[in-house]
């Protein structure tokens, strides 16, 4: 389509603006981390960088009392990917098995059960919470990994996206492989699984953004330090900030934000290439 | 390679529409049929329930004398090929191959063996690592031959393998399936609408409609004497010439439209309301004054080495098709007189459209 430069030009520059209104706020939170705690005390929230980004850094990472409580930021990321890897690939596996029920056996209440499924996309997380923390405490389960992930990782909306797809599916595939013998369980790993690949990773990159960032749920689940994860890390920091009559650690609060926000991005920036090359090679 | 038995083999779908209303045939050893009729006559349902893929809801189909109604379809020793190929799109070539002999437990160098023959066989051994999208759609239309002739079957199924092909493409496909059919001597069948692939394809031709076997025979003694004027219709082409009439008292005669006169040579009582049929190639140009009827000229097509003249008879409009060898002149409204050999005439009840 043929454009005009003065179009480009406009075009460009809203874009840049919007870009840069969306950037700034992370820009100064980074630049504010990488100096002392006296100098943005005195000095306010600052746009360059300054020296002291590998002490500020450093400290978080590795030194407990950075973060006000008994674990360092390194143990609340693993904590957060361990969370955010279990919510996302549990969601993915669920809901595909799931969808492959209902698209492909014929039982009497496929149709009715996929509305059931269908319509706890209307109850939050947060309708459910107090009798989800009942089952979860029950089962001894509060203060583990399991009790952190399992009870989120049931998913209508992969659920619905997984049965959109297998519907578009050609039924002769099906057919094909059932004359060339395989079962149930064949077709759905070695047919359906290799050509949903591009779905997994648009679900997974979803899906664990979304636990990443789950911040009431772990709030609930985890009394011991040990399990915070980096969300609740820095709510904790945060909170904590004007404890104790010290200068506030305005760095290393800001430093603890950055981190958290690394692995969603890069999560985001390598399945993108991935999805969009499957997107390629599928449609050529 | 093996014989297809079916014994009033019937389909209800749940909804309580009867696709197939009870259908004998019996295919023997490397015969190559074909099912043949227009959409919706359930020729593809039949073909699926000799595959298994759809369920019999009455009535026998045996493979190679074993009732198979209660076989699931991988168990049946058949394989199809599907229209729009059905190749598996993230395998390479080689493995849309492989694929069912590795579900069935082949070893690897018996794999690697009965592949390579398969693509040398359909000139494939160039494309087995790539995928079927980086192929043409007559090389994916191989790939899913071979895929069934890997696992050397005791019947082939084909459900209308050529409709996605170009018209030169499928010339070619047509060839040599029938000649891989009669080199490897399986048993096929084969569905289509297309009744040229039907004509040049079989060796036994079943004209379906409704859910019903019209005729089942060769495609000549298809051709030559139809059974019921839907199969007169509907094999060859252009269409054959249907005309109104009623059997002169005499018997020696079949009046049509306003004063035409056929001669026939068959043995009907007379004042009887009949279809006379005639293929086209059959009608000729009578010699002024000669001719048996009357008709007037609306359109021509000149095929090079054929004309085809559409023609009005009678009050009628477009009703009766002239075939032609040749090239011919003629302007719209010419009148012409046509003739016909007694023995190329076909008689049709009118009410039954049964064969007289």
């Amino acid at each position: 389509m043929y454009q005009s430069k003065w179009r480009i030009f406009t075009n460009h520059t809203i874009l840049i603006l919007g870009a840069l209104f969306m950037i700034m706020p992370v820009w100064i939170a980074f630049a504010s981390s990488t100096h002392t705690r006296e100098f943005i005390f005195q000095n306010g929230l600052q746009f360059w960088p300054g020296g002291h980004m590998i002490d500020n850094y450093g400290a978080i990472l590795f030194d407990p009392s950075a973060t006000k409580g008994r674990v360092t930021a390194l143990e609340m990321l693993f904590n957060s990917m361990v969370l955010g890897l279990g919510f996302a690939i549990g969601k993915v596996i669920i809901s595909m098995m799931a969808a492959y029920a209902i698209v492909y056996f014929r039982f009497k209440l496929a149709v009715p059960l996929f509305w059931v499924i269908f319509s706890t996309l209307l109850l939050p997380l947060e309708v459910r919470i107090v009798p989800s923390y009942e089952v979860v405490a029950n089962l001894g389960l509060l203060n583990t990994y399991t009790g952190l992930i399992l009870p989120l990782i049931a998913s209508a909306t992969g659920t619905f996206f997984f049965r959109q797809f297998y519907r578009s599916v050609p039924d002769e595939l099906l057919e094909a492989a059932r004359l060339d013998g395989a079962g149930p369980i064949r077709f759905f790993i070695d047919i359906l699984v290799p050509l949903s690949v591009t779905m997994i990773a648009a679900i997974f990159i979803i899906m664990f953004v979304v636990g990443w960032n789950q911040y009431l749920w772990p709030l609930l689940m985890t009394t011991d330090d040990q399990l915070y994860t980096i969300v609740i890390g820095i709510k904790q920091v945060y909170n904590s900030l004007y404890e104790g009559g010290q200068i506030p650690q305005f760095p290393k609060a800001f430093a603890l934000t950055i981190m958290a926000t690394i692995p969603p991005v890069l999560v985001v920036v390598i399945f993108q290439r991935m999805f969009i090359k499957g997107l390629v090679e599928t449609e050529k | 390679m093996a014989t297809v038995t079916l014994n009033q083999a019937e389909k209800t779908y749940p909804n309580g529409f009867k696709a197939i209303h009870g259908i004998d045939l019996a295919i023997e050893d490397g015969e190559f049929t074909v099912l043949v009729g227009p959409s919706g006559c359930g020729k593809s349902t039949l073909l699926r329930m000799i595959a298994g893929l759809e369920s019999i809801s009455g009535g026998e189909i045996s493979i190679d004398g074993k009732v198979v109604n209660k076989v699931a379809p991988a168990d049946r020793d058949i394989a199809m090929v599907f229209q729009n190929y059905a190749l598996y799109p993230h395998m390479n070539n080689f493995d849309n191959m492989a694929y069912g002999l590795r579900n069935r437990g082949y070893s690897k160098a018996d794999i690697e063996s009965k592949v390579r023959e398969a693509a040398r066989i359909l000139q494939l051994e160039d494309h087995l690592d790539r995928k079927p999208r980086q192929l043409s759609g007559g090389q994916r239309q191989r790939v899913a031959m071979g895929r069934a002739i890997v696992r050397q079957p005791k019947v082939f199924l084909f459900d209308e393998p050529l409709s996605n092909l170009d018209a030169k493409l499928r010339v070619d496909m047509r060839l040599e399936i029938k000649n891989l059919q009669q080199r490897l001597g399986i048993t096929s069948v084969y569905v289509t609408h297309d009744q040229v692939e039907a004509m040049t394809l079989a060796d036994r031709l079943i004209v379906m409609n409704g859910g019903i076997a019209e005729q089942i025979g060769t495609p000549i003694d298809i051709y030559e004497k139809p059974a019921t004027r839907f199969v007169a219709g509907f094999i060859g082409s252009p269409a054959m010439n249907f005309l109104d009439g009623v059997i002169s008292d005499d018997g020696k005669h079949v009046t049509v439209g306003d004063g035409g006169m056929l001669d026939i040579d068959h043995n009907i009582a007379g004042g009887r309301a009949v279809v006379a049929g005639i293929r086209p190639e059959h009608l000729s140009i009578a010699q002024t004054g000669q001719g048996m009827i009357n008709a007037t000229v609306r359109m021509v097509e000149s095929l090079g080495a054929e004309t085809l003249v559409y023609l009005d008879f009678g009050s009628k409009a477009d009703n009766v098709t002239l075939r032609l060898q040749g090239t011919h002149n003629f302007s719209r409204n010419d009148a012409l007189g046509l003739t016909v050999q007694a023995d190329k005439i076909h008689l049709f009840d009118t009410e039954s459209g049964n064969r007289l």
